[in-house]
């Protein structure tokens, strides 16, 4: 498998090549530049995103009862669930309003 | 002497209908239709027990072989002859003519109920024939061998409830109703638009038709005010005659309009010829398109969608666009059964954003209709139709076809007093 920096936390698999290791420059996440990735300029190192309110702020994205959470921002997703009466757990609320988490959802920027 | 003209209190209700500060930030659809599903479903859930009360009420993921249930779910049609952009590309010489049919059904179409969960096939006792894509239904049955649901009845969320119609002095009080004056176009007679004009604002007739004229309190246009020949709208550069032929029709409706705004209030409505926004609820003509009329405080340039309350009279219209859609897509005695299939699935379009143009709202879906109208209206018909229908509580709606003007000539009159209405005919035996 050739190997660079970044394999590590990165989910997606590679043939095994014969040719040469060190060929390879280019960081492997990115295979293809589509405008959403290359725009945000958000680092695609996934491990250091997964730490405790991330996690629960993806729980929260892909928690069906609130509907989609493709194209809208979490907090305004939130509010949405808060205006249909769906009550939306509080600690989501107040982690959004703390500013130091992602205000996009998990796939903000890259689909 | 002068006659005065009767005065009317009005409320525009069409908060609901303007895109306002909404914001497009590149969102799907999914939105418009979760906020769709939700609010049904929280409706549907409500009347459920009263209809079935025996039965439990489940997601499509929770069914069950044999296991008789209520589910919710939103409808999708899937239609073999409906166009897809897809088929441009297909290699192989596609099924569906190059001559694009009028109506997309097909013996071979057939119904999907879907919610958050999953989505199941639906067969028995549900004619796809009467339902579209979009609409939110409650349906009883159980899951067959074959993974299809057989349905056994159907529940749709019924005519919203209604504000009690006003019970008045017995004064009577008249509103007109027009729509597809296609100024402009070569269909349209000027002649017979400055008759209707004249007969409104009581230029026309003895002391008795007078009379009937101040009875006028307020016109509503809806839709297709111009039509812009099309060879100048095909995106070509235009020569230098074409830019006065491009804003001919819109001046001269403003001279048109004018005459009327002096006399009494107006609506106007954008339809699907006019120069507003494609996708539905279509925002209101800008006023300096009508500089002469708008100068007028009795000249309101509303949307499409329009709602509004006239003494306390609600009214609901369109330009037409929902129920020349539902015509696409499905099928029904008359333009009417299709006005009132949208107020008993409490949806004036269920078909958008499928099938026709709209904004992809995030948290809300405005044609959801929360209050029965006591008058409904649908412009750009091909003839003039009426009918009351009544709801399960005591609700009454007067169903209104508005026909094309330039080609019929007709032109609508509603009574307030007692919702009745006719046709106000105008002829040209030249």
């Amino acid at each position: 498998m050739a190997s660079t920096g970044n394999m590590k936390g990165f989910y997606r698999q590679r043939k095994t090549t014969a040719t040469k290791k060190s060929s390879k420059k280019s960081p492997i996440p990115t295979v293809i530049q589509t405008p959403a990735t290359s725009s945000g300029g958000r680092k695609l190192d996934l491990q250091s995103e997964c730490n405790e309110s991330e996690v629960v702020l993806r729980q929260f994205d892909l928690n069906m009862a609130y509907g989609p959470c493709l194209g809208i921002a979490r907090l305004a997703r939130w509010e949405r669930a808060q205006r249909l009466g769906l009550n939306p757990p509080q600690e989501i609320e107040s982690l959004l309003k703390s500013g130091k988490v992602q205000m996009e959802s998990l796939w903000g920027g890259r689909i | 002497m002068g006659i005065e003209r009767v005065q009317c209190d009005y409320v525009s209700l069409d908060e609901t209908f303007e895109i306002g500060k909404e914001k497009y930030h590149g969102q799907q659809y999914c939105h418009i239709y979760f906020a769709r599903l939700h609010l049904m479903r929280t409706l549907l859930y409500s009347l459920v027990p009263h209809w079935k009360p025996n039965f439990p009420v489940c997601t499509v993921l929770e069914l069950e072989e044999g296991k008789e249930c209520v589910i919710v779910g939103t409808l999708y049609k899937h239609m073999k002859l409906k166009p897809r952009v897809l088929d441009e590309y297909s290699k192989q010489k596609s099924v569906v003519p190059l001559v694009k049919p009028h109506n997309f059904m097909h013996s071979d179409d057939y119904l999907v109920l879907e919610d958050e969960s999953g989505r199941v096939k639906l067969s028995g006792n549900i004619i796809p024939p009467e339902y579209v894509t979009g609409i939110v239904v409650a349906v009883l049955g159980k899951e067959s061998g074959a993974g299809d649901f057989l349905v056994q009845d159907v529940l749709d969320a019924g005519l919203p409830p209604q504000i009690e119609f006003p019970l008045k002095s017995g004064e009577d009080k008249y509103v007109v109703l027009v729509s597809g004056l296609s100024v402009g176009s070569s269909t349209s007679n000027p002649l017979q638009f400055q008759l209707l004009i004249d007969h409104i604002t009581g230029h026309l007739g003895d002391e008795k038709a007078q009379l009937f004229a101040s009875k006028i309190v307020q016109v509503v246009f809806a839709g297709n005010l111009v039509e812009i020949p099309h060879r100048i709208l095909n995106g070509q550069n235009l020569a230098s005659e074409d830019f006065a032929r491009m804003s001919e029709p819109i001046r001269e409706l403003d001279i048109l309009l004018s005459q009327i705004a002096a006399g009494l209030p107006l609506d106007i409505m954008p339809g699907p010829s006019d120069p507003a926004n494609f996708s539905l609820p279509q925002q209101s003509l800008h006023e300096c398109l009508f500089p002469g009329s708008s100068s007028y405080n009795t000249f309101r340039s509303c949307t499409n969608p329009h709602c509004f309350e006239l003494d306390n009279v609600r009214f609901l219209g369109t330009s037409g666009q929902n129920v020349d859609d539902l015509d696409k897509y499905s099928d029904a005695k008359d333009k009417l059964e299709f006005m009132e299939r949208t107020l008993r699935w409490r949806h004036l379009a269920p078909t958008a954003p499928n099938t026709l143009g709209c904004f992809p709202f995030t948290e809300r879906d405005p044609f959801f209709i929360e209050s029965c109208p006591h008058v409904y209206f649908v412009g750009n018909q091909d003839k003039f139709e009426t009918r009351i229908i009544k709801g399960s509580e005591g609700q009454l709606v007067r169903l209104i076809c508005v026909p094309k003007f330039s080609e019929t000539g007709v032109a609508v009159m509603l009574n307030l007093r007692d919702i009745e209405c006719h046709a106000l005919s105008f002829t040209l035996d030249l």
